[in-house]
């Protein structure tokens, strides 16, 4: 009775205050809080000439110290962290003062922190309350001293970016390397991830034998598929399924049956496939028939096109019975004659391949093999050829396929889906296809070019000796990045002479070699040689500026423009340096960036354990953040964006779920937003939120740690040993609301320090469900969505946190995008001896209006990114 | 140190990452270290598909041919499928109540796949396995023997997914190829000259040697915090190494000369007896001369087709799938019992062939050091729970035989998976409390000196 009065009372207050604040001032929109935050950067007031490396060593500034600062500790601090009291164990009494030599170089960035977000001293202690010019005083010292620290940690500890590549890095290298554009690394186990969430960082990537034998075994695996046994061309076997054939084969069917039945079985094809003759508008399910290849086929053939298709209807698929004879290694090209039955915009359909086969009774297997679905463009009135390539030995097949027995069933079934939007009605969208061509092996040319990159025509084949330096000087330029002197390649050479004699030819034996090169450090490891001109500043060579900046852009190893620039010495030219940037982002390549500095930055590997939200959709609220980030970076727009912005990055489904209408097609585009869609920037797409949750429903704390972590780069302490677990039993607590939970919890006093920090962020996104659904109430109580930060700053909603971080945040927000993309870049872990750096960073960013492409360029023509 | 993993690991339960799957990895595949103790720790499993005869009690065929023993612990009686066990009572056990939770509701006919691995594979789509109870055991005592393990099935291969011809499956989840044919198994393991392996081991220590080299003329470029990292590459590769130094060894050392009297290497299983007896003497011997120290055999594939299925000739029947299918027709389930019955009958006879022989290099005789297992993923009508398992041996693992070990509750009488009692109950609901199996792996793990405390998903072990 007492907690209903009490809710009834909260409506009534909440609702008070929403009326009050709707009475005094409507709030400025976020656009406006921009650009008032902005003018209040601190980055654009520094006056002081920036801290160089060639300056003379810094000395620490005790004096102002003991003249201005202790003072104010006495009066404002020592009371609660000194003799008497020592909360959160900390002792400003007993800290050394001299930051640049001295052991608490941490103590006083946390006291910086807190100082500098005013959550020290408490603000409802007024006794302790700082002027505004004290606080100022202090902060000013401690960012001196911390510049001057972090200024001399760098040149005595030691930081590098010297690693092995990642497993995907690796991936794409081998496939970039070979012209494979299928996944080889497999075999790998996946990679160890930092408090930060980065994978690619130096202090992480470990190698073990296991490791490195797979690495060799991969390698093998890859160069055997990219090189062929020179000769006559396999024979491929070709499928060629016509539909009018189909139809006649079908009709034969139909006849047989009628006249066994003697009657007619009319069924309404409508929804499903099936073969249709457009002229006489006769129409027939596709017959349940196996296929047989066709001997003497030939591939790639475009025949007349004919009036006899097979219709398929969105959320068909055609079934067909391949037998068993595709052959077990190759490339499978599938080629569709395809068009749309309709031409409305707002309509897809795309094409996707499945093959299955049933190995028991009650037991089969299916699997997608295509890597990605294929639009379907062209008007049925011109119907175009589609095609996809499918690796035979990478797919599962029937095993039973090979049996001399005929159980269990040996065929194999491709399944051709159409993925559409269309909707139900008698005008909708299928697809038409009058041909379809089943051809492996497959081979562009022959031999195919991935073989001749690697054993290049040469006038010297034949001899092994000159042909096998040829081939080895190419192949580990290209995959150790830089040149090659002649002693490396002898080595190898000497290895080709051991392995010769055990293989009948010389590419067998070669490749075996070369899969020696790919399991070198020089292939695996991101280099940094010390310079041998030992007067130099230790800056990485031009080949080793290639490789990061490919690494960056590219998760992978660069290309030859990109070496032969290195090689010239001409890449750090400016003006050459920001052409190749440019070129690099333009190259469909740095979506690999996007998409793996997206996903480690906000940690997307959440969202693999979320279980809760069927598969399509999922996969749209993957996309997101991955497409939004693209988008700011293609138009180099402001990083501000990422907090809030007018317009989402979406696809049709997400647009659904988001209930944003008119967004059609399974691709992401930008599409202007209103306040009322409750989105724009990233903290509120549903990948954030649904991996932020627990499955039922929002989970604040998850959400204000990764607030923390993610966007502020301002990590809460971890919990400390033996917190008490909330109580779920109590009965008590499984009558509170979340929030009341959360706050009972908090009270506690082993609590409550870190979550007073860490709960409002996430108590702020309450609008948000466990699906990333905006709503107004829970299980019939309006949601509340208000909190207070430390600083007694409140937070209204997702709104309030958008318009406090800009208007409040915005030089930790720009300082934590340049931190995140730096490490990411380094690869490497930043810790304090890079603050200076990263500040100088910061403030270039800011000046650049805060830019994401600008920021690139920054990254990779700073010192950090140049130097070993 | 404790307390940093232990805020790591809330940190990371928080963050929902998947950042706990990659350190386990390096831990699981490090070299294994040379053990003190010399004596073999031996693992063996036989599956036989199908499940077993389970008629329910008032079924008059209840009293004989009903497949578990009544009674429980010390105290039981073995029916007319069992008895041909009881001279070996005290060296085995029998478990009841134990299944994968996650294929409690899957057709028999798919799992094979999963017995030995506990994965949720599932009865249809996409396909994953994960790794085999032998070759979680096999990958840590790989060093010491010859062959790793020994995979043999009457079929042969890998088989299919969800139509497994193989108990046994790699770290990476794929099925570990199954050997048939007696001549190429006894060829494997005793007459192999090693050849081909010898060039390739010669290959690969060439290429270990040039990128030794390589990588010591790059250390020499680098600085020396990054000459440190690069020294985990050296490692890696010496470990590599060492490797090959053990698989040179196992080259260069003559294969073991085996008594070959009771072997019949042009044995097919349309010559059941011979067949079977003839596989089985190949662990045996295999063990015997210490080639391996895991081995699994797989009597057929589940839904029949191939050999296994004229298993069943041994004992004058017909196929061995239909017998299941024809329990209620007159005398089914005495028809399934008596095949029960010499699948039991053939198991007893290998260790009764243990228990006769003394260890060659250490205590006791050689069951006393082997945990063989012998057991089905369903009971009775496909339905994959109440998995029928006989345990022999293991003494000096920990092992207390002589018992019939009764888990669970609510399906006392063991009637047939919980009263079903037709072929359309697989899917029913799961109404009987039942332990997952993976318990009992990894009680079985733990006792053959493996350090862990889950399997296949689940965490803990049997207190047997």
């Amino acid at each position: 009775m007492n907690a209903l009065k009490l809710t009834i009372l909260l409506i009534v207050v909440s609702a008070a205050a929403i009326l009050a604040a709707d009475v005094q001032i409507t709030p400025i929109t976020l656009e406006a809080a921009k650009e008032q935050g902005r003018a209040k950067s601190r980055f654009f007031k520094e006056t002081k000439a920036p801290i160089d490396g060639t300056n003379a060593i810094p000395k620490a500034n005790v004096a102002y110290f003991q003249k201005s600062v202790m003072p104010i500790l006495k009066k404002s601090c020592i009371n609660c962290h000194g003799p008497k009291k020592s909360e959160g164990r900390l002792r400003i009494d007993q800290l050394n003062p001299d930051l640049l030599t001295g052991p608490d170089v941490e103590q006083w960035r946390e006291i910086y922190n807190a100082l500098s977000n005013s959550e020290m001293p408490p603000p409802d202690e007024l006794s302790y309350a700082l002027a505004n010019t004290d606080r100022g005083g202090m902060v000013d010292w401690l960012s001196e001293e911390l510049n001057k620290a972090s200024l001399i940690r760098r040149n005595t500890k030691e930081h590098s970016s010297f690693r092995r590549m990642t497993k995907y890095e690796y991936d794409y290298a081998l496939q970039d390397l070979l012209g494979l554009p299928h996944s080889l690394a497999n075999k790998l186990p996946p990679e160890s991830v930092t408090e930060d969430g980065f994978k690619n960082s130096s202090e992480l990537l470990q190698i073990s034998s296991m490791q490195f034998e797979a690495y060799r075994d991969i390698a093998l695996k890859a160069l055997k598929r990219a090189t062929v046994n020179v000769g006559a061309r396999p024979e491929a076997v070709t499928y060629i399924i016509s539909m009018k054939q189909e139809m006649e084969k079908a009709a034969a069917i139909k006849d047989t049956k009628e006249a066994a039945k003697g009657k007619k079985n009319p069924r309404n094809l409508k929804n499903q496939q099936h073969l249709l003759d457009q002229q006489t508008n006769e129409s027939l399910p596709f017959p349940e028939v196996k296929f047989a290849p066709k001997a003497n086929a030939v591939a790639g053939q475009t025949p007349p096109v004919s009036p006899v298709v097979l219709v398929l209807p969105s959320s068909s698929e055609l079934k067909l019975d391949l037998d068993r004879f595709l052959p077990d290694e190759g490339i499978m090209r599938v080629r569709i004659r395809a068009g749309r039955s309709t031409m409305n915009p707002n309509e897809y359909s795309s094409l996707r391949l499945m093959l299955s086969a049933h190995t028991s009774n009650d037991a089969n297997f299916s699997q997608v093999i295509s890597q990605r679905d294929i639009p379907v463009t062209a008007p049925a009135t011109n119907p175009q050829f589609i095609h996809f390539d499918i690796p035979l030995s990478d797919i599962q097949r029937n095993p039973f396929r090979k049996l001399a027995t005929t159980y269990p069933r040996r065929d194999e079934f491709l399944h051709i889906q159409n993925i559409s939007n269309a909707s139900k009605g008698d005008e909708r969208l299928h697809v038409l296809i009058d041909t379809i061509e089943i051809s492996a092996p497959f081979y562009e040319q022959w031999p195919p070019k991935t073989h001749t990159n690697i054993f290049v025509e040469s006038a010297n084949k034949g001899n092994d000796e000159v042909y096998g330096r040829e081939v080895l000087n190419r192949f580990l330029r290209n995959a150790w990045r830089r040149p090659i002197t002649s002693q490396e390649v002898d080595q190898f050479m000497v290895l080709f002479a051991k392995y010769r004699p055990g293989f009948s030819t010389f590419e067998d034996a070669m490749v075996e070699v070369l899969a020696t090169a790919l399991a070198a450090p020089d292939f695996l490891y991101l280099t940094q040689r010390v310079p041998t001109d030992k007067t130099k500043p230790a800056s990485i060579s031009e080949l080793e500026l290639a490789s990061r900046l490919s690494i960056f852009l590219w998760s992978s190893i660069p290309d030859d423009e990109l070496l032969k620039l290195a090689e010239q010495g001409t890449l750090r030219k400016p003006e050459v340096l920001s052409g190749q940037v440019k070129r690099m982002l333009l190259d469909p390549r740095s979506r690999r960036f996007s998409q793996n500095f997206v996903e480690q930055w906000l940690g997307l590997d959440g969202l693999n354990s979320v279980t809760h939200i069927p598969e399509p959709l999922k996969d749209a609220i993957y996309e997101e953040p991955i497409a939004f980030f693209e988008e700011v970076l293609k138009q180099n727009r402001s990083i501000m964006d990422f907090i809030h912005s007018d317009y989402a990055v979406v696809n049709e489904k997400l647009a659904a779920h988001y209930g944003i209408a008119k967004v059609y097609g399974p691709h992401f585009r930008k599409v202007p937003i209103t306040a009322q869609t409750n989105r724009g920037g990233i903290l509120t797409g549903a990948a954030i939120l649904a991996m932020n949750s627990d499955g039922h429903d929002s989970n604040p704390l998850k959400r204000g740690v990764w607030m923390l972590k993610r966007v502020l780069n301002d990590p809460p302490p971890p919990p400390p040993p033996n917190v008490p677990e909330v109580d779920l039993t109590n009965p008590e607590i499984l009558k509170m609301t979340l929030k009341e939970r959360i706050a009972d919890h908090r009270n506690k006093a082993a609590c409550i320090s870190c979550h007073a920090k860490i709960d409002p962020w996430g108590i702020a996104f309450e609008n948000y469900d466990a699906f990333g659904v905006f709503r107004t109430s829970i299980k019939n109580k309006p949601v509340d969505a208000t909190s207070e930060l430390l600083n007694h700053q409140t937070l209204n909603g997702v709104d309030g946190v958008k318009r406090y971080l800009l208007t409040d945040r915005q030089d930790q927000f720009s300082r934590a995008m340049a931190h995140k993309l730096t490490a990411y870049a380094l690869g490497r872990p930043l810790s304090f001896g890079d603050r200076a750096d990263i500040d100088s960073l910061t403030a270039q960013l800011r000046k650049h209006d805060d830019k994401l492409g600008d920021l690139i360029s920054l990254i990779i023509s700073s010192n950090l990114f140049n130097s070993n | 140190m404790s307390k940093k993993s232990e805020l790591l690991s809330r940190r990371t339960y928080l963050q929902g990452t998947g950042i706990s799957l990659a350190l386990p990895w390096f831990e699981t595949f490090a070299v294994g270290k040379p053990r003190t103790d010399e004596t073999p720790k031996r693992f063996v499993s036989i599956y036989h598909p199908d499940g077993v005869g389970l008629p329910l009690k008032n079924d008059p065929a209840w009293t004989d041919w009903s497949w578990f023993p009544r009674g429980r612990d010390k105290d039981f009686q073995l029916t007319k499928v069992l008895d041909v066990l009881e001279p070996l009572r005290g060296d085995i056990t029998i478990y009841s109540g134990l299944s994968h939770p996650v294929a409690r509701k899957v057709h028999g006919h798919s799992n094979a796949d999963q017995y030995l691995t506990g994965a949720p594979i599932g009865g249809h789509g996409p396909y994953k396995n994960t790794i085999s109870l032998d070759q979680a055991y096999a990958e840590t005592i790989d060093s010491f023997t010859r062959h790793s393990s020994l995979v043999m099935s009457t079929n042969g291969g890998v088989g299919g997914p969800r139509g497994a011809q193989t108990q046994s499956f790699n770290r990476e989840g794929r099925p570990v190829p199954a050997l048939n044919k007696p001549k190429q198994i006894f060829d494997m393991l005793f007459v192999t000259s090693g050849k081909d392996a010898a060039g390739r081991l010669a290959r690969s220590k060439s290429a270990l040697d040039l990128l030794i080299e390589n990588t010591r003329s790059l250390e020499r470029q680098l600085s020396k915090r990054d000459q440190e990292t690069l020294n985990q590459y050296l490692h890696a590769v010496r470990d590599t190494e060492l490797k090959l130094v053990k698989a040179q060894k196992w080259i260069d050392t003559p294969t073991p000369k085996v008594d070959t009297r009771n072997l019949h290497l042009d044995a097919d299983p349309k010559e059941a007896r011979l067949y079977f007896q003839t596989m089985y003497e190949l662990i045996y011997l295999a063990f015997l001369s210490d080639s391996t120290r895991v081995a699994t055999f797989q009597l057929g594939r589940e839904n029949g087709g191939g050999p296994h299925d004229l298993l069943s000739r041994a004992v004058g029947l017909g196929d061995a799938h239909h017998l299941t299918h024809e329990v209620k027709k007159p005398g089914g389930w005495k028809n399934l019992g008596t095949y029960n019955r010499y699948q039991a009958e053939e198991f007893g006879r290998f260790v009764q062939k243990l228990k006769d022989t003394q260890e060659p290099n250490g205590k006791g005789n050689m069951l006393d050091n082997t945990f063989a297992m012998h057991g089905s993923a369903s009971s009775s009508f496909h339905l994959s729970r109440n998995y029928p398992i006989i345990s022999a041996g293991g003494k000096n693992l920990g092992f207390n035989n002589g018992r019939y070990l009764k888990f669970g509750k609510g399906n006392e009488d063991n009637q047939a998976g919980a009263g079903i009692d037709t072929d359309a109950g697989w899917q029913g609901k799961v109404e009987v409390e039942e332990l997952p199996l993976s318990k009992l792996f990894v009680t079985i793990l733990q006792r053959l000196g493996v350090e862990t405390n889950s399997f296949g998903g689940i965490t803990g072990s049997l207190t047997l």
